[in-house]
């Protein structure tokens, strides 16, 4: 393994590009809800700051950073500090397994005179191509529980120690059938490396020997597609699942007692963890940066638009998160534990039969 | 070079977080410096080229059986319960015969099981392969593992059930 | 690359460490937690070994003893929620019912 100051430097600038986009998702997330749920309420939503209310977001987080920070006088200051610092932890360290375009091989550029690249270097647009990526993202997502744990703990005060030990419940719950229905398509893939996953999308299964419908596993894993959202719906705490952060039940749950800058990272791990669910659902079953019926080369170019099918493809799964907690009502707490357990875990083991049937025939 | 900044600076965290569960009063700090004790462990096995077992590290023990132990001490509210300190003359037999028995160990590791060197190539430990000897070898202790989870669960839910009264009635339930 | 008699000598540590937790400690969940510590060590034993060996029956047992572990975690947890129960503390020297 020889690492050179190229290699790095590319590195960085991987990490630069996913960690920006990331900070940048809670802002615009933000807007979006507030203008989408305005939308399907049928009223305007926050249209005064800015053209269409855009700067709101602006606003927020000026309100967040000025805000005073209070400490509880009993709270265990430890890891009350921690908690909100965990809860960042899944958020921002999963995407790091996630490729969002296509690897292309860097022609050779030359700056003034200066050869910048040699030609021949491949940019494998993906932060860390581990061989077990997809175990990485649940072993992070399970150090999420641990924020929430710490929050409703250290706050001193029972309604947020009930609504943590509800959402970690909630949460842990939850991970099982998210890793269970995952696993038809790492099955269906042959490899724990999400770029085998996606490159598993790029062909076609023709359908009555002449329509020809893209390889994605969303087409024969239903079920699981169905399962894995839903399970990400639960792990985000997102409506029809945030019982832990309701704001009629517990006051507000694990963050009752948090106020200002520690709040605003509670809140941005929650959009953040979001946008990283999405990212994976759309990995694992709508062929990532793939483009339906286009054959990208493996140039900047190629590069770019299937970047730009990622950006789409994800945006469209944040939107219907949106679109289902403004729609949908909430669970109990008891329908929430039975649905985790009764229902998906034995139908996730469910799919996994009858994808590992279609895979013994060849169908996928 | 890098490897060797990893090696020292994860292997102490290992070693204070150990030592801050073993000493320290409040079971919810022990707790979480247990996990923090574990995370750093299964840095230690990225290093020694096992990322499968340190994934599994952190999913199962980090994130599964230490969540259980603190729901344990949250549910029973044990930090409010003050432990009775252990008396003098077994915190201090505990304490030398521990120190003994380290000492021991370490100076006989060092002694006889000094390994000249490494093999030259290196060695990644590939989930494929895991998955085949678990299907081929060890088959039979992977099917007995599934039937001692199962044992495991039907003990845990037997033993924390409440003891049900003996209801000659229906019983509104 | 690192020789393993570091990753030996660590993992002798950490045992130490789990041993003079159960030896010293009254409260019962903190001997749990000194266990598990100590089967954490093995564990980083056995993988030293399995780089040093180049073979992957360490890999095996540890992803096995991790199995065990969790079940002999959830009973212990359980047995522990029973005693307490039953008992009102937490102490281990007080379960004395049993001994001669």
């Amino acid at each position: 393994m020889s690492f050179d100051a190229t290699d790095i430097a590319l590195s960085l600038l991987k990490i630069a590009i996913v960690l920006g986009a990331l900070l940048n998702v809670t802002p615009i997330m933000v807007w979006v809800e507030r203008r989408g749920s305005a939308l399907i309420q049928d009223r305007l939503g926050p249209n005064r700051v800015g053209p269409f209310g855009l700067f709101q977001s602006i606003a927020d987080a000026l309100k967040f950073i000025l805000k005073e920070d209070v400490i509880p006088l009993q709270a265990h200051k430890v890891l009350y500090t921690l908690a909100p610092m965990f809860g960042l932890i899944p958020a921002v360290t999963t995407i790091a397994v996630v490729p969002w375009g296509r690897s292309f091989t860097i022609p050779e550029t030359t700056i003034a005179g200066r050869t910048l690249f040699e030609g021949g270097r491949l940019f494998e647009p993906i932060v860390a191509d581990v061989n077990v990526g997809i175990l990485l993202i649940f072993a992070l997502a399970s150090m999420g529980v641990y924020g929430i744990v710490m929050a409703g703990w250290s706050s001193n005060n029972k309604y947020a120690l009930f609504g943590s030990i509800r959402a970690s419940a909630q949460m842990i719950s939850y991970e099982l059938s998210l890793a269970i229905s995952a696993v038809a398509t790492l099955m269906a893939a042959g490899s724990l490396r999400l770029t085998e996953v996606v490159s598993q999308q790029t062909g076609y299964f023709i359908l009555f020997e002449t329509v020809r419908i893209p390889a994605w596993n969303v087409f024969p894993m239903f079920l699981g597609f169905v399962i894995f959202a839903a399970s990400a719906f639960a792990e985000t705490n997102r409506l029809p699942f945030d019982l832990p952060e309701a704001e009629a039940e517990l006051v507000a749950g694990y963050h009752t007692e948090y106020s200002s800058m520690k709040f605003a990272m509670f809140f941005m791990a929650e959009y953040m963890a979001m946008a990283t669910m999405s990212a994976l659902i759309v990995t694992l079953f709508f062929g990532g940066w793939d483009i339906p019926w286009y054959d990208e080369p493996a140039t900047f170019g190629g590069f770019l638009l299937s970047l730009a099918a990622f950006v789409v493809k994800v945006s469209i799964v944040l939107f219907v998160f949106v679109w289902v907690r403004w729609t949908l009502p909430r669970f109990k707490y008891d329908q929430l534990m039975r649905l985790g357990w009764k229902v998906f875990i034995p139908l996730a083991i469910v799919n996994v039969v009858l994808v590992a049937i279609l895979i013994a025939y060849r169908w996928v | 070079m890098l490897e060797w900044i990893v090696f020292y600076f994860f292997a102490t965290v290992a070693v204070v977080f150990a030592i801050v569960v073993v000493t320290h009063r409040n079971p919810v700090v022990s707790a979480i410096s247990l996990v923090a004790s574990l995370f750093a462990l299964a840095v230690l096995y990225v290093l020694l080229e096992a990322p499968f077992i340190a994934a599994l590290q952190v999913i199962i023990y980090a994130g599964a059986i230490m969540v259980l132990f603190l729901f344990v001490i949250m549910l029973l509210n044990l930090q409010h319960k003050e432990e009775p300190t252990t008396r003098p003359i077994q915190q201090f037999l505990g304490w030398s015969g521990s120190a003994a028995f380290v000492i021991t160990l370490v100076w006989s590791i060092l002694k006889w099981a000094a390994f000249p060197s490494l093999p030259s190539t290196r060695f990644m430990s590939d989930p494929r392969s895991i998955g085949f000897r678990l299907f081929e070898a060890y088959i039979f202790p992977f099917e007995a593992v599934s039937i001692l989870l199962l044992a495991a669960i039907v003990g845990a839910l037997v033993l924390s059930q409440r003891s049900r009264p003996e209801s000659g009635q229906g019983g509104a339930q | 690359m690192i020789p393993t008699h570091y990753y030996l000598v660590l993992g002798a540590i950490l045992f130490g460490i789990g041993v003079c937790g159960v030896l010293t400690r009254r409260n019962g969940i903190i001997i749990f937690m000194s266990i598990e510590l100590m089967i954490n060590a093995v564990n980083l034993t056995f993988i030293s070994y399995a780089r040093q060996m180049h073979s992957l029956h360490g890999h095996i047992f540890v992803f096995f003893i991790m199995a065990i572990a969790a079940a002999e975690a959830a009973v212990g947890l359980a047995i522990f929620i029973a005693l307490f129960r039953n008992r009102e503390t937490i102490d281990v020297d007080e379960a004395t019912v049993m001994r001669w």
